[in-house]
């Protein structure tokens, strides 16, 4: 393996990153050029490692510390340069997008570099040939997502969505840090690829603690990925600008998780992949049906993007210890391009609009943004699983997962949270693109200029077709699973209906359902039905389960409570009375001694006096 | 210049030249301190780079006879374990006299002071001598309440000023019968450090007496570190210390505790240490925890950048009492990286005060706006404060987290909660209200960081904590031999009971 390549994909947005931070501050034009040639650079590195299909790990040793060792190592297999074409395609066309998205922004320069540290860091977990140094990057992706969210820092929600977001994150980090503790104190290693051997060697290497561990790490993709109970920072997310919603809250960093899961998946034992199949199911029909009642366009692509994460996670859930993560791999994949290529759509709707995000104050778009409309609704159809479609091949290999290992409950779950899924989509573009216009504002909408465009076309591209590139194949090599014959594209277009027949089936009569529901309730409504129909279970979904308030009294009744407590004892008791205390005991003797030293003879004989009868009064009458 | 003694008396000799020149010439006596800590910052780069990290033993080392009849004399030299010290304590000395650009009054005595106090640091960690070691550590600590009595602000200063004197002098107190202690039961032959070592491998002193005399020195150092719940002077006092003391201060004076237990403490009595590491460990977590959530609740930004400073110090006190090579290791990151750390928090927080007038963090808001430069630096200062990756604190606090986990399950897992949750929280909400928000009427007239010379020092920190932050190796690799050498006197305690 030629071990310049590998570097050449990671460090480029890393100067970029540098060198806008340190000299183009005031240019937008060339930190703009900057950021966008630094991914391209990545992108032409690893197209080109692809056609090699190189593998293999350069390392150097980061850190070594008694039985400590920590190597900085890029790693190459299948998982991880599919992954370095997701991140460095869709990431490209997104820097590309964000060009013509924040026109005029006088924070632009600021707005690539904190891109270019993202691109950076997320290629950095990419490529990790290492748990620690995985950390490293993952809690660097956290920053530049909390540096982006918070673009606009002087309005106080970005601010707020952008702390929350991070701390939030960081209770799942506390997690992960705990379980390579963990690992390393039971394996005495943190490399990926050395573990790997080792548990091949030796199956029960972890003995009593695999499930622990295997928890602790999965606390980490908790987070990341926004899964139940963690999930609540993401629909805040919204709040930064809407390509960074594309790429760091859609496409890359909250898959991040997933791909953390298929990393260690050899680590996960049974009991670990039940809870996170379950975590994964939970939040896919949580999140959807809180999607159903959401009014912000972007707020309902946040939380489908919850809900096909919980997806994902639950995949890796059903696989069992004898499977392989490819299914969620896959679905990563395709629901990079589609749900990238959605959010940009929805920001070239609120770039038209001018940043209008209410749905019920839109309609009739269709006509007057046709490309936009086009590539939309080919993302929605993705999204559903109308075949032939991307969506459609990498949501069945997760039906057919979810059935062949019999967890029944789990796929009845996964097949209504795909009709769920084509309901609020539905709903989604029906009141948006089609019927009257709901407010004055889509009178003056007009089409996005070609660079914001392009990029849409682009994305369309995978959206579409990439249900034909035999990526689970290609995956199932790094996990030592055996191609199967390839057949011709007519074969494949039918073959999930031929050699799964009812997992195909039932998602597909899902979709149909949900989809007829939405036509039936939203076409051409000026305001939403379901409200009267649902009652209160509408407000709920709304209201997004009232998770937020709980997580605020929780907080407020124990850490802020501990807080006081602590303080007030700080300020009281130790600094307080105790110190304080000492210092008026001291005074108040010094005080009491002084009134002795009154320096008159008389007060003295009459002391010596006093003590010489004491004394001898006590001589006496012992 | 890669001479020890050029690095410490370079400020000792500019504080005298100061004190020779005309009370008038107030310009020469900041270009002679910022030439004279130049120099010495200069001389310990050249030490840092010159360490030879393959080597055992002393390097650099320069050794006169003294007072021959009690055995003091005057030793220098460094080890893996102070080269890193004393390259931090130079740049944040450098740094100090940078930011001293406020200070209006008495320049004269200010610039003496404020140049004993770096050379005393510098000498204090630089010293294999006890007395000399004790006597630098004094000569640094002296003018610090000086500074703060004269140049010192906000109503609590005379109080803070009262309690900081108090418990300093108390804990230097209790440590100086600790090793005074120490030098009579070695047979009162030498202040030598490295004498004292080898006669003790030899001859241990009894346990139960080690034990006390250990007693004295972990509560003597401790209090000087603000060891829980001796910690209250240290927040008070930092927010009323003009911001050179503070730096200097917190930044680096404050390690002379840590690094005389590493030094002194853990070698010459190797029993005493076993027997007081689950009492350390227990009260390491009133740092991280108790202060940590102290640190919730503050409004004046000060007072919570002492607070979290309190918190840090628990990180190193954890590493100690681990006992592992993984936590002494990750003991000495975290003191390197906090004392950029701290200098530099304090730095910033006196730019702000000097241009705001306050420290109210209510008062504060949308400041990033008007202070782009003072602001992304504070925000890095804070991150690198809650542990980021990239920063020095992180290669301190994980390698403390990984060697504690062994010893203390428990405590490892409250610390990491500390470390990761914790103290993002009050860093972030902190970040919130000073940097983020609409931008106030009342601050539109605010003024950044105008040229490249005043940026500088922050610019000079930040890259010290980067730079050692993403190669940790620089730190860790010349520590190695003398760390695992420690750890193994103390751990070889336990197998020859």
């Amino acid at each position: 393996m030629n071990a310049v390549l590998p570097w050449l994909v990671l460090l480029p947005p890393l100067l970029a990153a540098i060198t806008i931070t340190l000299g183009a501050l005031k240019r937008p034009v060339a930190a703009a050029r900057l950021s966008i040639g630094a991914i391209a650079l990545s992108l032409a590195a690893s197209l080109i490692l692809f056609a090699r299909d190189a593998s293999g790990v350069t390392s150097f040793t980061w850190l070594q510390v008694g039985g400590l060792a920590v190597e900085f190592g890029l790693r190459l297999d299948p998982v991880s340069l599919l992954m370095l074409l997701v991140v460095t395609g869709v990431g490209g066309a997104i820097h590309v997008y964000s060009w013509g998205y924040l026109e005029g922004d006088p924070g632009r320069p600021r707005y690539f570099a904190g891109l270019s540290l993202f691109s950076f860091a997320m290629l950095g977990i990419v490529l990790s040939s290492n748990l620690l140094q995985m950390f490293v990057f993952w809690e660097l992706v956290g920053v530049s997502s909390y540096l982006l969210i918070g673009f606009w820092h002087a309005r106080p929600a970005a601010a707020e969505a952008s702390k929350k977001a991070f701390l939030t994150n960081r209770v799942g980090d506390f997690g992960f840090l705990l379980g390579l503790v963990l690992v390393w104190a039971t394996t005495g290693t943190l490399d990926l690829g050395e573990l790997e051997t080792r548990l091949t060697v030796q199956p029960g290497a972890l003995g009593t603690a695999a499930t622990a561990i295997g928890l602790l790490i999965f606390c980490g993709a908790v987070g990341k990925s926004a899964q139940f109970p963690l999930h609540v920072w993401l629909p805040d997310a919204m709040e930064g600008p809407t390509p960074v919603s594309a790429l760091i809250h859609a496409a890359t960093m909250v898959a991040a998780g997933v791909y953390l899961l298929s990393r260690v998946f050899f680590l996960l034992d049974a009991p670990a992949l039940t809870v996170i199949a379950w975590i994964g199911g939970l939040t896919a029909l949580l999140a959807a049906l809180m999607a159903l009642q959401q009014d912000d366009l972007k707020r309902i692509l946040a939380y489908s993007t919850l809900s096909q994460l919980g997806y994902m996670v639950l995949a890796v859930g059903v696989a069992g210890t004898n499977g392989t993560p490819v299914a969620a791999m896959y679905h990563l994949a395709t629901h990079a391009s589609f749900k990238a290529l959605l959010f940009l759509g929805a920001g070239s709707v609120i770039h038209a609009l001018h940043h209008q995000q209410d749905i019920w104050r839109m309609g009739g778009l269709a006509r007057r943004m046709p490309v936009t409309f086009l590539t939309f609704l080919a993302a929605t159809l993705a999204l559903c699983g109308v075949p032939p479609l991307s969506g459609f091949y990498s949501k069945d290999v997760i039906l057919v997962l979810a059935w062949e290992h019999h967890a029944s409950l789990l796929f009845l779950l996964v097949v209504f949270v795909a009709g769920l899924t084509t309901a609020y989509m539905f709903r989604l573009l029906l009141v948006v693109f089609a019927g009257p216009a709901r407010s004055q504002d889509p009178d003056h909408a007009h089409e996005s200029p070609p660079v914001m465009t392009v990029p849409l076309l682009l994305l369309a591209v995978p959206t579409v077709l990439a249900g034909f590139w035999g990526i689970d194949a290609w995956l199932g090599r790094a996990y030592g699973v055996a191609p199967s014959p390839a057949g011709s594209w007519a074969e494949h277009l039918i073959a999930p209906f031929t050699h799964a027949p009812v997992p195909a089936l039932a998602g597909l009569a899902a979709v149909i359902l949900g989809g007829g529901v939405a036509w039936g309730l939203y076409r051409g409504a000026l305001r939403d039905p379901l409200p009267v129909h649902l009652g209160r279970l509408s407000r709920w979904m709304r209201d997004r389960f009232y998770f937020d308030e709980l997580y605020d009294r929780l907080i407020a009744g124990t850490q802020d409570a501990m807080a006081w407590v602590a303080d007030a004892f700080d300020r009281w008791i130790l600094a307080g009375a105790v110190v304080r205390g000492l210092h008026g005991a001291v005074e108040l003797g010094g005080r009491a001694l002084r009134l002795v030293q009154t320096g008159s003879l008389q007060t003295y004989a009459l002391l010596l006096a006093a003590g010489v009868v004491l004394v001898l009064a006590w001589m006496l009458f012992r | 210049m890669a001479n020890l003694s050029f690095i410490i008396f370079c400020p000792l000799v500019a504080a005298v030249l100061i004190a020779l020149l005309p009370r008038t010439f107030n310009v020469l006596f900041r270009a002679v301190a910022l030439l004279a800590t130049g120099l010495s910052l200069l001389g310990a780069v050249r030490v840092f780079a010159g360490f030879d990290s393959a080597a055992t033993g002393l390097q650099f080392e320069q050794h006169f006879r003294w007072v021959d009849a009690l055995g003091i004399g005057y030793h220098v030299g460094v080890d893996g374990l102070n080269v890193g010290l004393v390259l931090m304590a130079a740049l944040v000395a450098f740094a100090a006299v940078c930011v001293s650009r406020e200070i209006r009054e008495r320049q004269q005595f200010y610039y003496i002071l404020v140049l004993a106090m770096a050379g005393g640091i510098l000498g204090a960690f630089a010293s294999f001598d006890l007395f000399l070691f004790y006597f630098f550590h004094e000569l640094a600590l002296v003018p610090t309440f000086i500074l703060i009595g004269v140049w010192g602000r906000g109503a609590q200063r005379d109080y803070a000023t009262f309690k900081l004197t108090l418990y300093l002098s108390l804990g230097a107190l209790v440590a100086l019968i600790g090793l005074i202690a120490l030098y009579v039961q070695a047979g009162q032959t030498s202040f030598n450090l490295l004498h004292l070592t080898r006669h003790l491998a030899l001859n241990p002193i009894a346990p139960g007496t080690q034990s006390w005399i250990f007693g004295l020195l972990l509560f003597g150092f401790g209090i000087l570190v603000s060891l829980w719940p001796f910690h209250t002077w240290a927040p008070l006092g930092y927010a009323a210390a003009p911001t050179a003391a503070a730096m200097l201060h917190a930044g680096v004076l404050k390690k002379f505790g840590l690094y005389g237990l590493i030094r002194i403490a853990l070698p010459l009595l190797p029993a005493g240490a076993q027997s007081w590491m689950n009492v350390l460990a227990l009260l390491c977590l009133g740092n991280i925890l108790y202060c940590g959530l102290v640190a919730l609740r503050q409004r004046d930004l000060n007072h919570l950048l002492g607070n979290s400073s309190v918190a840090h110090m628990g990180f190193a006190f954890l590493g100690i009492a681990s006992l592992s090579v993984l936590g002494v290791t990750g003991a000495v990151v975290v003191m390197v990286a906090h004392g950029l750390l701290a200098a530099l928090s304090f730095a910033l927080s006196g730019f702000l005060y000097h241009r705001l007038g306050t420290l109210e963090m209510d008062q504060m808001g949308g400041l990033l706006q008007r202070l782009p430069f003072v602001g992304g630096v504070m925000v890095m200062a804070m991150f690198a404060g809650c542990g980021l990756p990239g920063f020095a604190n992180f290669p301190g606090e994980a390698l403390v987290l990984f060697g504690a986990w062994e010893s203390y399950r428990t405590i490892t897992v409250l610390a990491c909660w500390g470390a990761l949750v914790i103290a993002a929280v009050y860093m972030l909400r902190a970040v919130r209200t000073i940097w983020h928000g609409p931008p106030l009427d009342r601050w539109k007239d605010l003024v950044d960081a105008p040229n490249l010379w005043v940026k500088l020092p922050y610019a000079l920190l930040l890259a010290g904590l980067l730079v050692f932050g993403c190669f940790p190796r620089l730190l860790t690799d010349p520590m190695q031999p003398v760390v695992s050498q420690i750890v193994q006197r103390v751990q070889g305690e336990t197998a020859t009971p």
